[in-house]
């Protein structure tokens, strides 16, 4: 076998270490390579950096210099977007509907999930089948008949009909992220549990959910970053300004503007108020998300 | 493992219930006051599932039915329902607007979808032993769970003609294009998803080539096997349900996208964005709700079915040819 082997082959392959076996290749095009990712990396943190700065300055500064930094810490942005442009307004219906619509969500879709991830049976087996179809499905879809039927029941234009619309529609992905979770649960706890006597809803509320506790709150970040996001819904249900979410206070801020001139520094601090608390979230759930949103899909 | 605990289950239960029940006590003399534990599980199949199904038919399923019997009508959204059979679907083969929405998506699907997966995997091989990755697949991460009207907006102050891509290039001399032009537009749009993209593919590709374990490398090593056959034997055929899987999501997600064309490079006169950027979800929003010209919900209802059709005949289609024999590892 070493016979054919070009001459510095084998003095690798002598010093085998584990690292020496893993590595892809080494020389210039890694290097290449390695520097290319974190030139990347590095503009997309000072891309941030550079936004949330951005929404610190007045818009004449921003246009004469667009690398400047700000001359002093001024909330002036923030201030003329939460009172002027009314994003207090709409960061409030934004946080109202995610936090109510992801709760309510994972509520529901736990002990689906759980009844679906236990019970082998052909019902539940068709049944997990079916939320899973929904997955695929995209939005514009039902969007028409979903406005037709909360038009009838008066919900068009209510926070409630687009909480009661997140809720239906998240069904489908917290099902099936929360089957595959409780599936990695060992049995044997409910085992114990049935054997000292719990009712199987006692079990699943007194012993799944507290070790379940990780995967539900992973789910429910999900959502609550899916929902906090969600645009094209929460445009078409809502109409009255008092009633917009962020997105869509955003996409009427921005086409105020074509007659108004462009308010760059409200506009930044109008994203910064859309992304931060994103990162906010990121920064304290940031591996369990990845985790949530990866592992659940490789399954 | 069912079996033993209805046994075990009803024994303490029977002692407490009275001297009625003898010592061996059946499932039919517990039947009674107590069900046995499967009995009490399967009951539990209504209050744990019914909420979510309840929710799930009504706001998903059912909408999705009326989507079907309402393309294959006219109807301006009030008023009566004219039966139309087939004629929006004709009607939209045949209209240009939907057939250049369609393209832009089918675009987005396949240039922008070709160009994520390249670049997450070779980001991923990269990766794969560098130093700092986790910090690095924490900033590529980012991106997804930002709202995609940010780059909208962003991409508006970027390549506005006073905006910074000019101001980059104007001192070097260099004539500044027309970035914003509405021939540009599109391109601008795939380029921005693929930058916004990448990072979440590649956090997926990357759980998976975790995955396998090094004893692979190490065997692949002693055989000799350069970097290119490793991956072609190696990597490539332990992480091929991965490439599956991301196919999979990428088709489902991009017949979705409309925010970021929605709102890129700022806002035009009506609110509407330039025909040429469409894709076919816009299309039927603007066809909807456009507010200007009479609700074709008809028309708009069969585009989206249209798109629905296209997703599940890809996804079905990708399956068939990612299918390969699972390796167990």
């Amino acid at each position: 076998m070493s016979t054919p082997m070009p001459l510095p082959r084998p003095t690798v392959s002598a010093r085998r270490r584990k690292a020496s076996a893993m590595r892809t290749s080494t020389g210039p095009l890694r290097w290449a390579a390695t520097t290319l990712t974190w030139l990347f990396v590095l503009t997309s943190v000072a891309a941030l950096v550079w936004m949330v700065l951005q929404a610190f300055r007045d818009t004449r500064a921003i246009l004469d210099r667009p690398w400047g930094l700000p001359d002093q810490l001024s909330f002036d942005n923030f201030v003329q977007a939460w009172t002027v442009s009314d994003f207090a307004t709409a960061t409030w219906n934004s946080l109202w509907v995610t936090v109510v619509s992801s709760v309510l969500t994972v509520a529901v879709a736990a002990p689906a999930a759980y009844h679906l991830s236990r019970h082998d049976s052909r019902v539940t087996r068709n049944l997990t089948l079916f939320f899973v179809l929904g997955l695929g499905v995209p939005v514009q879809v039902i969007l028409i008949p979903l406005f037709i039927m909360l038009n009838s029941v008066y919900l068009v234009d209510s926070l409630v009909g687009l909480n009661l619309i997140y809720i239906g529609l998240s069904m489908p992905f917290t099902v099936f992220l929360l089957t595959g979770f409780f599936r990695s649960l060992p049995t044997e706890l409910e085992e114990a549990a049935s054997l000292d006597g719990a009712t199987p809803a006692g079990t699943f509320w007194r012993i799944m959910l507290p070790v379940a506790k990780g995967g539900i709150l992973t789910a429910f970040v999900l959502q609550v970053i899916g929902h906090w996001n969600e645009t094209l819904l929460a445009l078409t249900f809502l109409q009255s300004t008092d009633n917009y979410t962020l997105p869509v206070a955003l996409i009427s801020f921005v086409q105020q503007q074509t007659y108004s001139g462009a308010d760059w520094g409200g506009l930044f601090a109008g994203l910064c108020i859309i992304v931060l608390p994103m990162l906010a979230v990121y920064v304290w759930l940031g591996r369990r998300l990845t985790e949530g949103l990866t592992l659940g899909m490789g399954k | 493992m069912a079996r033993p605990a209805p046994d075990v289950m009803t024994r303490p239960a029977t002692a407490t219930s009275g001297p009625a029940v003898t010592d061996t006590p059946t499932r039919g003399s517990a039947a009674g006051r107590r069900q046995s534990p499967a009995d009490q599980r399967r009951r539990l199949l209504i209050p744990f599932v019914g909420p979510a199904l309840i929710l799930y038919t009504v706001l998903f399923v059912i909408p999705i039915l009326a989507a079907v019997v309402i393309s294959l009508h006219r109807w301006a959204g009030s008023g009566p329902m004219t039966w139309a059979g087939l004629d929006n679907y004709t009607t939209l083969v045949e209209d240009e607007l939907f057939l250049q929405s369609l393209g832009n998506t089918l675009k987005l699907l396949f240039v922008v979808g070709g160009a994520i997966f390249v670049l997450s995997f070779a980001l991923t091989l990269v990766l794969r032993d560098m130093a700092g990755r986790k910090i690095v697949r924490s900033v590529l991460f980012f991106p997804h769970l930002v709202n995609a009207l940010v780059y909208g907006v962003l991409a508006g102050f970027v390549f506005n003609p006073d905006g910074l891509a000019n101001a980059i290039l104007r001192p070097l001399g260099v004539s500044t294009p027309q970035w914003l032009a509405q021939d540009n537009l599109f391109v601008l749009i795939m380029i921005t998803m693929t930058w916004m993209t990448t990072g979440y593919y590649t956090t997926i590709l990357m759980a998976g080539v975790d995955r396998i374990p090094p004893y692979f490398y190490e065997d692949a090593a002693l055989a000799g096997a350069n970097a290119w056959q490793r991956l072609r034997h190696v990597i490539l055929p332990l992480t091929w349900d991965v490439f599956g899987v991301c196919a999979v999501l990428w088709t489902i997600t991009s017949v979705k996208i409309f925010e970021i064309v929605w709102i890129f490079g700022g806002s035009s006169g009506n609110g509407i964005p330039p025909t040429k950027t469409w894709t076919a979800a816009v299309y039927t929003y603007a066809t909807a709700f456009s507010g200007d010209s009479v609700p074709a919900f008809g028309a708009a209802t069969a585009s989206a079915i249209l798109s629905l059709v296209l997703v599940t005949a890809l996804v079905v289609l990708l399956r068939r040819v990612m299918r390969r024999d699972v390796i167990e590892f």
